[in-house]
């Protein structure tokens, strides 16, 4: 008999999510609010985010301030396809703010957005896309630690700054609104239902688990070793840069699809998708929650911002300094956020598994 | 036997200043050489090179009589070539067991290991290695919490589940007691003849307990070079280590 932590034990770490998505799951059977139903959509997709930041700086150590340029890119995409949906190729070919903006015909880059599949293939592929990139310029040039925050967090300006000055395109300022709900197999997914919350929850959940069971591949050893020293990883024959832009993209690729989802429900993508800030906030979301666990850092999405919206509008200037503060605290004294508070409970709960190198034996991990 | 590793004037120059110059060396398949010299006299930059850690200013490093000089580190280790370092390196967040399953490198493609479930891969190789190291009572503690001479005996083991043909140890008794050092000279003789070793090392007594040949190094030049007792009473050596009782005391 050998003492572990409940909290390394993997069939316990699935068990609690089987019982938090079933949890939320039924939520909206229980109430008949709208309007609360789309303000849950939206903790969805804040959690989404917190997953993405978890996996690629949680347990890949890149400290990337720029997962807004993937979900701000995957927005615009969808809110191109909403847009289009809601046009007539024959009476009304051309959305009204391009019309204001002085545009007689549909600018190339938005043909595509026409037919519905491509439209999301593209918003979300052109992101990814755009990460694999992006992260080959990084990884293989070995850029690290702080310098890639600053080059993310860059880009992202350089991103802002586009979707803002390239009013005909993108409506500048003033975002696109698409006048109509997505419709996907011809169901109209309404923002105010219960429909849109089940999407968000579904995706989120889909995500969650295929980013665990990620982690628990070989892969995703490699990546948390390539995170405590890349050096030793190289020298044992990894080809480092290569793990860390796979990474890069699959987080990129968890971020589109939160952009996605999000103008589902907003039925709106603006420059403020792209904006620093954002960025930033996710960032504290995962930090807060745990970002060395995917739980955690969903977790720390939705608690934050149902602390926030629990707050109110008239605090809000002081509800960031408490969430910068916060911050701070927890990146120095404690690295693993609530988690880690949950980890360290656990280890008094006498919990016991049989023999000593058993396959649970085996579960027993640093990792989430 | 043949020669697996050779050295052919190869020169690192950080401006003018040479720190390894014009090197020659060359280690046989299944040989234990231990390389020897004072602080700074270009050990660990020579390791460097061959692991492709520093690119050489000048000169060819032959492996397995093919040119790896300058590639890049990662294709260096999968044609052969293990290294532990100086500061001893494990990933300190995952557990012993999964620091040996991340060693376990037979293939190296990202998208190959997303199908392939850790904690399967190369179990028979875990217990090899495990076998030879210890650490049989700390498989599932995490790296960061190991003992200084278990650090060490981790890495080590790290380096021996790759399988390398050539294995480069950059000080491996550093900070150990005594009783370690022992252990680990266990170790290092089973390893010899099936694997080919080159240490690096300052305990002398160590030294003796497992070198057949000795290579010493002086200002990134071979000062001297053969059995322990030919390089001891050579007098360029006791010139290089005047006022000392020779290499005896080079740590
Ligand atoms: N990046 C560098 N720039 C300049 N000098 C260096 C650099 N790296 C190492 N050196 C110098 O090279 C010499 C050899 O270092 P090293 O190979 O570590 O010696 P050893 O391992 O034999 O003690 C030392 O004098 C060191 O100061
Ligand atoms: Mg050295």
């Amino acid at each position: 008999m050998r003492r572990v932590n409940l909290y390394h034990d993997k069939r316990a770490q699935w068990a609690v999510y089987v019982v938090f998505f079933g949890i939320l799951a039924i939520i909206p059977l229980s109430m008949d609010d709208p309007f609360t139903m789309n303000q849950y959509s939206r903790y969805g997709v804040f959690a989404m985010l917190a997953l993405s930041v978890s996996l690629v700086w949680g347990f890949g150590g890149i400290l990337s301030l720029g997962q807004g340029i993937a979900f701000g890119m995957a927005a615009y995409g969808m809110g191109a396809t909403m847009q289009m949906q809601y046009q007539d190729p024959v009476n009304d070919p051309i959305p009204s703010f391009m019309l204001t903006n002085e545009l007689e015909v549909l600018p190339t880059i938005w043909e595509p957005f026409w037919h519905t599949h491509l439209g999301l293939i593209l918003a979300i592929g052109i992101p990814v896309l755009f990460f694999v990139i992006f992260g080959i310029l990084m990884f293989q040039a070995r850029i690290a630690g702080a310098f890639v925050a600053i080059m993310t967090l860059a880009m992202l300006g350089a991103w802002y700054n586009m979707a803002y000055d390239m009013q005909p395109y993108t409506a500048g300022f003033n975002g696109i609104s698409p006048p109509s709900a997505f419709v996907a197999f011809g169901v109209e997914v309404d923002p105010y239902s219960n429909l849109i919350y089940w999407v968000s929850l579904g995706v989120l959940c889909v995500l969650t688990l295929a980013t665990k069971a990620l982690l628990q591949t070989k892969f995703g050893t490699i990546v948390q070793a390539i995170r405590d020293d890349p050096e030793r990883a190289r020298f044992l024959g990894y080809n480092v840069a290569y793990y860390q832009i796979v990474l890069f993209a699959l987080a990129g690729l968890i971020a589109a699809l939160a952009g996605l989802v999000w103008v589902m429900i907003t039925q709106f993508v603006s420059p403020t998708s792209l904006d620093i800030f954002f960025s930033i906030t996710m960032v504290i979301w995962a930090a807060v929650g745990g970002r060395m666990s995917l739980f955690g850092a969903i977790f720390g999405a939705m608690f934050i911002n149902a602390a926030q919206s629990y707050v109110g509008d008239e605090f809000q200037a002081t509800w960031f300094i408490i969430l910068g503060a916060v911050f701070i605290i927890v990146v120095r004294f404690a690295p693993k956020g609530l988690a880690g508070l949950f980890e360290y409970v656990f280890g008094f709960i006498p919990y016991r598994v049989r023999g000593t190198s058993g396959a649970r034996g085996d579960a027993h991990s640093a990792s989430e | 036997m043949a020669v697996i590793l050779d050295l052919q004037d190869v020169t690192k120059a950080y401006d003018e200043y040479k720190v390894v110059d014009g090197f020659n060396f060359q280690v046989e398949e299944g040989e234990l050489r231990c390389l020897l010299g004072p602080n700074g006299a270009g050990k660990t930059t020579t390791i460097d090179l061959i692991t492709g850690r520093q690119k050489a200013t000048s000169g060819t490093i032959m492996f397995k009589g093919r040119d790896i000089t300058g590639q890049r580190e990662d294709k260096i280790a999968k044609q052969g070539v293990g290294r532990k370092f100086q500061v001893p390196a494990v990933f300190k967040e995952l557990t012993v067991r999964e620091n040996f399953q991340v060693a376990f490198s037979k293939n190296t493609d990202p998208f190959h290991n997303m199908i392939r479930l850790g904690r399967r891969d190369g179990r028979e190789r875990l217990r090899q290695v495990v076998e030879i190291v210890g650490l049989q009572e700390r498989l599932e503690e995490q790296g960061g919490n190991l003992s200084h001479g278990e650090t060490q005996w981790l890495e080590i083991g790290m380096v021996l589940t790759q399988n390398p043909q050539l294995l480069l140890m950059d000080e491996p008794t550093a900070g150990m007691t005594e009783q370690e050092t022992q252990q680990t000279s266990e170790i290092f003789n089973r390893l010899k003849g099936e694997h080919t070793l080159v240490v690096v090392e300052h305990d002398m007594a160590f030294v003796r307990e497992i070198a057949d040949v000795i290579t010493l190094m002086h200002l990134g030049k071979t000062l001297a070079e053969g059995p322990m007792e030919i390089v001891e009473n050579d007098p360029k050596v006791r010139e290089v280590y005047l006022g000392t009782e020779g290499i005896t005391d080079a740590a």
